[in-house]
């Protein structure tokens, strides 16, 4: 049985654009060992929220609150501990693959070696295109990449918003088999997914829908 | 809604080690800013070596001003004017006249060039990965270093070629390092602010400048205030001290007040 040691609570989380309200009072509790799916119409806040559990945006009200190990971290700790995943996240198109989670690496002190860094692009099937300019990439690819970035460190928590967007079937797999392994893994980690995909779906253990405010 | 296939076949507790995919070795915050920074900067180098962004959007400017000015102000260069109000006779074009176009000249090559910076991660969208993995003051330490080497590197190139063409005066070359150092920091340290508050807000050129008059302003002003004490024959010590020091002074609190308030511009 996996011990909960890490957490991500959402207490009453509301959040707007200028005058217009995304969603309000979102609750929601995802323990280790579970995998939460957001889903919801357009526009209704999925890659918003995500956000708000990274740390990149603060909520109009209420917070999001994510204990390690039994401690409470703050925006800027939390950062450390999540692997996070979008389609607004880019990576640096004028630097080959191996620069980029070189850079990335070293950005959060880790010593990548170059074995480190064959066995992480082959990971996410990258095999072999490690010396290649990340502008040459297929969108697949650099979607499969940007696996390879979140989770550089083996972060406790993978935030992947629209996590198959741009794969074809075998990315699709390899999506899939990342967030059971990473869900599974002895050392307690958690998966939260925004997606409107069936098949992503099903991933889930619980669910946060979301409704469009009128 | 079914459950899939790889939850029901499978409830084997996976390793850590299985997934490893490069163990952090020490802590994210303990790493340094410092660390941080160099990382950042070294990237950005790498970047512009390759595309070439900035350094044709400076060069392109500096030259072609350079050029202008070299040919606009040929015939001016034994010119006399007489003042209307004490009747003197001097030169048309003196020394800090000459200086007040250098420092207009790098100040528009650096506004033109250094605000790429930001812009440039926010078009990209890079800069989700770069708020994800940096503290904000590594941010702007790795961009004002990279500012700092861009606009130095473009007035080690650009000044001694203004200086042979306007036939300026350097005065005390110790000094006149000092103040062109001084100036550099001084603007860097400014564009690099200016430049991450005007992407926040969408990357418009023109507000880059809106933003940076004020700066700008009290910047020049205490430039030309140390230009004029360069060429002041027998400038007493102590008012070398006061006009290149408060230049370099006012870099110095600009990058520090940057720092403080640099991540109420880099976070959302």
């Amino acid at each position: 049985m996996i011990q909960s040691q890490v957490s991500v609570i959402f207490n009453a989380v509301s959040h707007r654009y200028g005058g217009r309200e995304v969603f309000t009072g979102v609750n929601a509790s995802v323990q280790s060992g579970q995998t939460a799916v957001v889903s919801g119409s357009n526009g209704s806040g999925k890659s918003t929220l995500l956000k708000i559990a990274a740390g990149l945006l603060s909520a109009k009200s209420g917070d999001v609150d994510i204990h390690i190990d039994g401690r409470l971290c703050n925006q800027m700790e939390r950062r450390r501990d999540i692997g996070y995943l979008s389609p607004d996240l880019s990576l640096y198109g004028e630097l080959t693959a191996a620069e980029n989670l070189q850079f990335f690496a070293n950005m959060q002190g880790i010593h990548l070696t170059k074995i480190d860094l064959t066995h992480t692009l082959t990971k996410v099937g990258l095999q072999g295109r490690g010396r290649d300019l990340v502008r040459a990439y297929s969108s697949g690819m650099r979607q499969r990449l940007k696996y390879a970035y979140a989770l550089l460190g083996n972060p406790r928590i993978l935030l992947l918003d629209e996590p198959t967007a741009n794969l074809d079937t075998a990315g699709v797999e390899l999506v899939e088999n990342i967030v059971a392994e990473h869900t599974r893994r002895a050392d307690g980690c958690l998966t939260i997914l925004a997606t409107n995909e069936p098949r992503e779906m099903n991933w889930g253990d619980q669910h946060i829908v979301l409704k469009a405010a009128e | 809604m079914g459950r899939p296939a790889h939850r029901i076949e499978s409830r084997r507790v996976i390793e850590a080690k299985e997934l490893e995919i490069a163990p952090k070795t020490h802590n994210f915050f303990s790493h340094g800013i410092l660390a941080e920074a160099v990382s950042l900067l070294k990237k950005d180098l790498l970047a512009e070596i390759r595309t070439r962004v900035a350094i044709c959007a400076v060069g392109v400017f500096a030259f072609s001003a350079l050029l202008l000015i070299g040919l606009a102000t040929a015939s001016l260069k034994d010119t006399q004017t007489i003042s209307t109000l004490s009747g003197i006779s001097r030169p048309a074009w003196d020394a800090t006249s000459k200086m007040s176009l250098l420092w207009v000249l790098l100040c528009f090559a650096a506004f033109a060039g250094l605000a790429h910076t930001f812009v440039h991660e926010e078009e990209a969208g890079t800069v989700l990965a770069l708020r994800m993995n940096a503290a904000p003051e590594s941010i702007y330490f790795g961009k004002f270093a990279f500012n700092m080497i861009l606009l130095s590197g473009v007035a080690v190139c650009v000044t001694p070629v203004y200086v042979l063409l306007t036939q300026m005066p350097t005065g005390s070359i110790g000094l006149f390092v000092l103040l062109m150092g001084s100036g550099c920091f001084g603007l860097a340290g400014t564009a690099t602010i200016i430049g991450a508050i005007a992407a926040k807000a969408g990357g418009s050129g023109a507000l880059f400048g809106a933003i940076g008059l004020p700066l700008l302003v009290v910047f020049l002003m205490l430039l030309m205030n140390a230009s004029s004490t360069l060429f002041t024959v027998d400038a007493a010590p102590v008012r070398c001290v006061r006009d290149i020091g408060g230049l370099l002074s006012y870099g110095i609190l600009i990058a520090a007040v940057s720092v403080l308030t640099f991540k109420f511009v880099w976070e959302d």
